[in-house]
């Protein structure tokens, strides 16, 4: 009949014990219903409104949503050149894919032909069908663009380094399912666009057959055909992929996402938060009254000793000067990168419509197919070779992106953005290489043709050695050599790389997705294609 | 750290997002095209029904057919129960046809895409859409989805037909395509004969005309005195041909008649029938617009206009293409469009196949007359011309002349049969009998009779000897052909401006009296000139040299 949880009150709620008064029952019952209201909003706050110190971190801690957050965070992770809010940013993109990937659920069927039928009733006929699928699609691309984003601004500021290399490798399988999600996604309208591009992607899947037919393996170990099989579940796209892909998307990559991320965050707690420059608290601007609310009592962390803090953690030793509350200067800055994010996808969602061609036909395949934008760059290396276009490289990118935390073991310039030997100095010197090299590399290739264009007669080995994008990686790989013996910095050498590989992606996804037309041939522009 | 800038972009951006969710509300709820049509539907209807109509979306579903027609939200007027706002151009009642679009839904017969909701897309006037709508007047093309009409004739039969139609005043009694009928109604003295718009569909008593004569003759039968001419047994045949044809879809059938006019099927299939040399056309009529080039095709890029074109200059729009222009007029034009969009053959659960198309599918009932004419008509004449007198295209080796007397004296009609039925393998005649072709030894002797009776017709002049019999000097001869005879019809025989002269067939049909005669005379209205008398370039050749040349000719033929 009492109201109140077993004694503990936070706010001050006149206890409830019996009533000394003499009210009837019936008196106390209407009483407790008139109060029911205002008793239901404060049993939802377990902790009271976040007014005070405690309050402030209560919120923070006792909340099962919220708690993943620390409770007190450092004023340097809150600047927005920090970060960027890349990362929360990323988040809210998936979290507004995941909704209105659920509401789409209710209305798509996944079937060959079926599929494509439910999508133009959800377009036409579904209340706000058009525009929650639009929505679906941007978020999808939006949550890719962020998570490549985000990458770049965890390596550029160093904030991979140790201990935080293991977050790192996590980052990238996050990446790795990011985009499997994306390209799973793809598949399910079952118009030409999906059935094609998810064939040249399959047909990635299966290009280390170029290596094992040049060496006369493949009876023996057909890889390619391995992989291709276990992605289509047939020799072709068809009733089987659909299904494997609608389950990978709906379910297996969203579970195996949430658990990356779930633990990609509890990482960056227990590595003591955000990087940050050990310089930081110097560098930082006094307190003023706009940054209140402040801790204004010395904290009793009883809480710390739940970890076993090692020694180099920023946090450790350090004092709570320069903490804030997350509730409400965390919260805020989240709530307002969460809300952006959520408004540039209802306006991407409302000025264009989501694509839909006709109804997938495999005896009329695209000319030109492309694979999804983010794989445009890599179709376009394995326009010249399929198997170091699409294993080869990748392999050695990805290879080279999980080894950087261990390879670089310097201390300088971490937190900072272009921290390290060579510093924004090495970062322009390889956009430029990266770029110039690229550009002319393709440039070369599109005006005079490859190998096979000059010796007919050449064995497919050769090219698969030697090929743009062979030439490329090598160029870049001596580019970033020459950085580490310059500037005396396995640092900077890093830097040069990735940046190099910033380019090289930007450029060859360009190339790829406007200039590439029918046959892969070159043009200048879709309207110069033939028959359109 | 600005806790405060982050509250402000908090709440501009929740504002903005805000009014971006209501744009979308209101563009859902208020601004969609086809409420709008049905709030002015609403406003439009007599006060009665205005109360119990609701503005909800309508579509004619039937699964069988996998079809969920939504045109009728914005169409509301030819919803099942709703009834329509006449003179509206969009809101008025479906006009009156054999079928209810309620039981098959709009697509089947119009085109377009049923699923949408918005009228450009609804019409497949969209990119990635490949079936668009029929265009507007050309509706009845839509019923070539379901029904093959079977036994067109000629035109020149189908219009003999109607003119005597026309001439024998039937329609003072019957209507016919909404015209005609009797004008006095009602019992007494009144009398209507049947709607004849669907004789052909539904059948028709094959005693008409005995029973309007014994009708007429009747004292007591006033209305019928006088309405009856006497008629003769051709032209019955020609009525009823013309009854057969009349199946609720004008310009249909006379489209199909004109198509069977001109010798398309020379060389394109319809529905497994007809000539290699274009491509099949039996689901032209589902073209996909996104997939036509439209490089050299004027105006707007639609089926329409991509296939007009195609009739004026085939070579401008298909580069390469080996169609000649035909010379069509205009309406000439229109009407084929019309049998062109006809020819759709979408697949269909058994259960809706009409009896046409299960005749022609499933038991080979001809979708073309079978009388001489009409074969001849519909398969021959636009390469040996509607007269016989072969056709000569731009770029291309004549098609020789068939109906000239030279030629028809001499050919007998067992020569010409195993010309029509073997063809003339490796060149462009194509063999139209068994085995390979579609044609039975009747129909071919049907095409016979018509070719012999080309012009004012020519007996065959009779050839009492062996077919060969001829011994001569064939090296004497070797260098007489390419004196006289390489030029055209090549050195090895192998045919140029003249016939291939090394064909199996051919030597194997022709007996030595038709090479000879040829030779001798020549053919009148050809290149071909007769060599017994000389020409301004060479002398004449004695009756021995022609043997000498006919002998050489022979040593191509290959023993069997």
């Amino acid at each position: 009949m009492t109201g109140s949880s077993s004694g503990q009150s936070a706010m001050g709620r006149p206890s409830e014990g019996r009533c000394p008064d003499g009210r009837s029952a019936l008196a106390r019952f209407g009483e407790n219903l008139r109060r029911a209201p205002r008793e239901l909003r404060d049993s939802m706050l377990r902790s009271g409104s976040p007014a005070t110190d405690r309050s402030r971190s209560a919120f923070v801690f006792s909340s099962l949503f919220l708690h993943v957050h620390s409770v007190r965070v450092h004023r340097w992770s809150l600047r927005w050149s920090t970060t960027m809010g890349l990362g929360i940013a990323a988040a809210a993109a998936f979290l507004v894919t995941l909704i209105t990937g659920v509401l789409l659920m209710f209305y798509y069927k996944p079937y060959p032909d079926v599929a494509y039928l439910s999508m133009k009733d959800i377009h036409f006929v579904v209340p706000t069908g058009r525009f929650i699928r639009n929505i679906h699609r941007w978020a999808g691309n939006v949550m890719v663009v962020l998570v490549l984003l985000h990458m770049a601004r965890v390596f550029y500021t160093a904030a991979y380094r140790r201990p935080r290399e293991f977050n790192w490798v996590i980052g990238m399988l996050l990446l790795v399912v990011t985009l499997g999600l994306s390209f799973t996604g793809y598949l399910l309208p079952w118009d030409q666009l999906a059935y094609w591009a998810i064939t040249i992607g399959a047909n990635i899947a299966q290009s280390p057959r170029e290596l094992t037919d040049a060496l006369g393996i493949t009876h023996l170990f057909d890889l390619g055909g391995i992989q291709k099989l276990l992605l289509l579940g047939s020799d072709q796209v068809g009733e089987e992929s659909l299904i494997r892909f609608y389950l990978l998307h709906v379910m297996i990559l969203p579970l195996a996402l949430v658990v990356l991320l779930s633990v990609h965050m509890w990482r960056v707690r227990k590595d003591g938060g955000l990087t940050r420059p050990a310089d930081a608290d110097l560098r930082l601007p006094p307190i003023t009254p706009a940054t209140y609310p402040v801790f204004t009592e010395a904290p009793q962390r009883t809480y710390h000793l739940a970890a076993v803090v090692k020694g180099r953690t920023p946090a450790v030793g350090n004092g709570p000067e320069n903490c804030v509350p997350a509730m409400p200067h965390l919260f805020y800055a989240e709530a307002a990168v969460f809300m952006m994010t959520v408004l540039a996808c209802l306006a991407l969602a409302l000025l264009r419509d989501a694509p839909l061609k006709e109804l997938a036909n495999p005896a009329v395949p695209e000319n030109p197919a492309k694979a999804p934008w983010y794989f445009l760059g890599l179709q376009e290396l394995v326009s010249y070779s399929a198997f170091m276009g699409g294993m080869g490289i990748p392999l050695v990118v990805i290879l080279g992106l999980l080894l950087i935390p261990y390879l670089d073991r310097e201390i300088a310039g971490t937190g900072e953005w272009f921290g390290g030997p060579g510093g924004r100095r090495v970062v322009a010197r390889s956009a430029f290489f990266g770029l110039g090299s690229v550009i002319l590399l393709e440039a070369f290739a599109i005006r005079f043709g490859w190998i096979r264009q000059w010796w007919p007669e050449s064995p497919q080995l050769l090219i698969t050695l030697i090929n743009p994008g062979t030439v490329l990686t090598l160029l870049y790989a001596i580019f970033s050599l020459w950085a580490i013996r310059r500037f005396d910095s396995v640092r900077a050498g890093a830097m040069a790389l990735f940046t190099c590989f910033l380019a090289g992606f930007v450029v060859l996804t360009v190339i790829g997705v406007h200039f590439r037309g029918p046959n892969w041939d070159f043009f200048w522009s879709p309207s110069d294609w033939p028959g359109h | 750290m600005h806790s405060r800038a982050n509250k402000i972009l908090l709440l501009v951006s929740s504002l903005a997002a805000l009014a971006l969710l209501g744009s979308a509300a209101v563009r859902e709820n208020w601004l969609q095209e086809w409420k709008r049509i049905q709030r002015s539907y609403a406003k439009a209807l007599p006060p009665e029904s205005r109360r119990d109509f609701r503005v909800q979306l309508r579509q004619i579903v039937v699964p069988r057919l996998r079809v969920s027609d939504r045109c009728v939200s914005c169409h509301v007027g030819m919803a099942p129960g709703e009834q329509g706002i006449s003179g509206d151009r969009v809101l008025s009642k479906h006009p009156n046809v054999h079928h209810d679009p309620a039981d098959i839904g709009c697509t089947v017969c119009h085109g377009g895409q049923g699923r949408a909701t918005e009228s450009a897309a609804a019409h497949g006037d969209v990119s990635f859409w490949p079936e668009p709508m029929i265009p507007a007047g050309q509706a009845y093309a839509g019923c070539g989805t379901c029904h093959t009409h079977l036994a067109v004739p000629s035109m020149a039969r189908l219009e003999q037909g109607r003119a005597l139609f026309e001439r024998s005043d039937c329609l003072s009694c019957h209507r016919l395509d909404g015209r005609g009928g009797t004008m006095r109604t009602g019992a007494a003295g009144g009398m209507e004969g049947p709607d004849l718009s669907r004789a052909g569909a539904v059948g028709f008593d094959e005693k008409w005309y005995g029973k309007h004569v014994s009708r007429s003759g009747e004292p007591a039968a006033a209305v019928w005195r006088g309405a009856v001419r006497s008629l003769s047994q051709d032209d019955q045949q020609a009525l009823d041909i013309f009854l057969s044809s009349r199946v609720g879809a004008p310009g249909l059938i006379e489209a199909k008649a004109l198509f069977h006019s001109l010798g398309c099927r020379c060389c394109h299939k319809v529905g497994g029938i007809g000539g290699d040399d274009g491509p099949d056309l039996t689901r032209v009529g589902q073209l996909d617009p996104g997939r036509l080039v439209f490089d050299h095709v004027p105006g707007e890029r639609t089926v329409q206009n991509y296939l007009a074109e195609h009739f004026r200059a085939p070579g401008k729009v298909v580069p390469g293409s080996l169609m000649p222009s035909m010379g069509l007029s205009e309406t000439q034009i229109e009407a084929l469009n019309l049998y062109m969009f006809s020819l759709r053959r979408s697949e269909l659960p058994e259960a809706f196949w009409p009896k046409d198309r299960i005749r022609a599918e499933r038991f080979g009932a001809r979708e073309f007359a079978s009388d001489g004419a009409t074969l001849y008509g519909a398969f021959c004449a636009a390469c040996h011309g509607a007269d016989g007198r072969g056709m000569r295209y731009a770029g291309m080796p004549p098609f020789p002349a068939i109906g000239g007397r030279d030629f028809l004296s001499i050919a007998s009609d067992s020569f010409l049969a195993v010309t029509i039925r073997s063809g003339r393998p490796g060149r462009r005649m194509p063999a139209w009998g068994s085995p390979g072709g579609p044609f039975s030894e009747s129909e071919i002797d049907g095409i016979v009779r018509h070719i012999r009776g080309l012009g004012e017709g020519t007996p065959f002049a009779g050839d009492s000897g062996p077919r060969r019999w001829i011994v001569a000097d064939a090296i004497r001869g070797e260098s007489l052909y390419k004196a006289n005879c390489s030029l055209c019809h090549g050195p090895g025989g192998e045919g140029g401006e003249g016939p291939a002269l090394n064909n199996q067939v051919f030597l194997s049909s022709a007996s030595d009296l038709y090479l000879l005669e040829t030779i001798r005379g020549g053919r009148g209205g050809t290149s071909m000139t007769g060599f017994a008398s000389g020409t301004n370039v060479s002398s004449a050749l004695a009756p021995s040299e022609i043997e000498q040349l006919v002998a050489f000719i022979r040593t191509w033929e290959v023993k069997q």
